[in-house]
């Protein structure tokens, strides 16, 4: 391509992205036993990493980075924090 | 639809992986602010933490999934401006935003956001103030609050921290009569939501929303505390939650909910920026709360 072409990607081919899920030292893991399904972590994820699926919610953790404010703002401490094995 | 499921349903524009700190809010703030424009959205990121961190993108790879451009750090209003008069031409329901510090707002960019009010130019103008100029090392801004530690304001056997007050930029945008005016915080998801929904609809002037986005690199705090920081902030009345439209000021629920504020100092503990702070300081810092609040309470019953 040259140097002068400007590109708008509109896909994930292009788009940059930065494995961040590397920084993370704790991992989050919703016990499902306690958790009841509001999304007060989905509404505060700043990666916008936890989704809902069939009625549940459920993290991805492709890039979470290991922040903790899924776990510190859930209102049911349903959320464990499991140490990374590096 | 309640909030967790429509913010479910929308589709995130950014990339998954940008290198902003863990638990910084202007990452979150831009997230959902893209979520609920969606596609038919120009954005400009001036330098700063955003742009470093990736939405910019590197090279030819780009950090979001709509067209994105990084102007100068004084520039972006006049730029948008500019980008808006175009696609004006082919659609005018093309959003077009701008997602800036609060040094390319309050300071080095005030002038160009000052004349795009006069003009009314119909641009979405979002200041993601994290009250420093972050992404170069702290150094202190028009919006740092009175008392803090910057790379420029330290503490040591002659410096306190700031000298000054936190610039107040949507009120100085009220007064200027922008089309729109709110301030947000993404520790109340529903009210940010509903005022970037209301943002979108504005076609008669300029948008102006002011984020107050915590940071714990800057603010010296964990990562992990930064959604309960931005509740203090409003519970403190320090950051007020409001809207300017038609000439009238309405506060927002989640502040007109304060009925006993919490203590500013609540707040202030827990932030590395302030460990210095004596009472005494913090007691400048509650007596400037307590004049914008009456400030507000007066312009609002007006
Ligand atoms: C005219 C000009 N001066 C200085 C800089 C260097 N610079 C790049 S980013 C930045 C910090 C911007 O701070 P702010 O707007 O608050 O955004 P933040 O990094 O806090 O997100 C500075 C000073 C620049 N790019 N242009
Ligand atoms: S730890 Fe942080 S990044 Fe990971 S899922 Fe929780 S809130 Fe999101
Ligand atoms: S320094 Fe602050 S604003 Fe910048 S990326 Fe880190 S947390 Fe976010
Ligand atoms: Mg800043």
């Amino acid at each position: 391509m040259n140097d002068n072409e400007y590109r708008v990607v509109w896909g994930k081919s292009g788009l940059y992205t930065l494995e961040t899920s590397a920084w993370r030292t704790f991992r989050p893991q919703i016990d499902y036993s306690k958790c009841v399904g509001c999304g007060t972590c989905l509404l505060y994820c700043p990666l916008c990493c936890i989704g809902k699926a069939d009625g549940r919610i459920v993290i991805d953790l492709s890039y979470c980075k290991g922040c903790g404010i899924c776990r510190e703002e859930c209102p049911k401490q349903a959320i464990d924090w499991i140490k990374e094995a590096r | 639809m309640n909030t967790v499921d429509y913010l479910a349903s929308r589709e995130d524009l950014v990339s998954p992986g940008i290198s902003a700190c863990q638990g910084c809010m202007a990452e979150l703030s831009l997230r959902v602010l893209l979520k609920c424009l969606g596609r038919k959205t120009v954005l400009v990121v001036p330098p700063g933490c955003m742009a470093g961190a990736g939405v910019g993108g590197w090279n030819k790879s780009m950090g979001v999934k709509v067209p994105c451009a990084m102007p100068q750090l004084g520039n972006s209003a006049s730029m948008l401006a500019g980008i808006k008069a175009a696609y004006d031409l082919v659609d005018p329901d093309v959003h077009c935003v701008a997602y800036a510090g609060d040094g390319g707002t309050a300071d080095i960019g005030l002038q160009a956001l000052s004349a795009a009010a006069e003009r009314k130019d119909n641009i979405i103008y979002v200041c993601n103030d994290n009250e420093a100029y972050m992404n170069t090392g702290f150094q202190k801004s028009g919006t740092t609050p009175h008392g803090a530690s910057t790379s420029t304001t330290p503490v040591g056997s002659l410096g306190r921290g700031k000298l000054n007050f936190k610039k107040d930029v949507p009120m100085m945008l009220a007064m200027q009569n922008a089309a729109y005016v709110a301030t947000l915080s993404p520790s109340y998801m529903a009210d940010f939501v509903a005022k970037v929904q209301r943002a979108a609809q504005i076609k008669d002037g300029l948008v102006y929303l002011h984020i107050l986005n915590p940071c714990p690199t800057g603010w010296g705090c964990q990562g992990s505390r930064s959604i309960a920081l931005g509740r203090a902030a409003v519970r403190s009345r320090y950051f007020l939650l409001y809207e300017y439209r038609d000439y009238r000021f309405e506060i927002s629920a989640p502040t007109r909910a304060v009925r006993e504020p919490l203590d500013v100092g609540e707040f202030i503990r827990g932030q590395k920026r302030f460990a210095h702070l004596a009472e005494a300081d913090i007691d400048e810092i509650r007596r400037v709360v307590q004049q914008r609040w009456d400030k507000l309470s007066r312009l609002a019953a007006e």
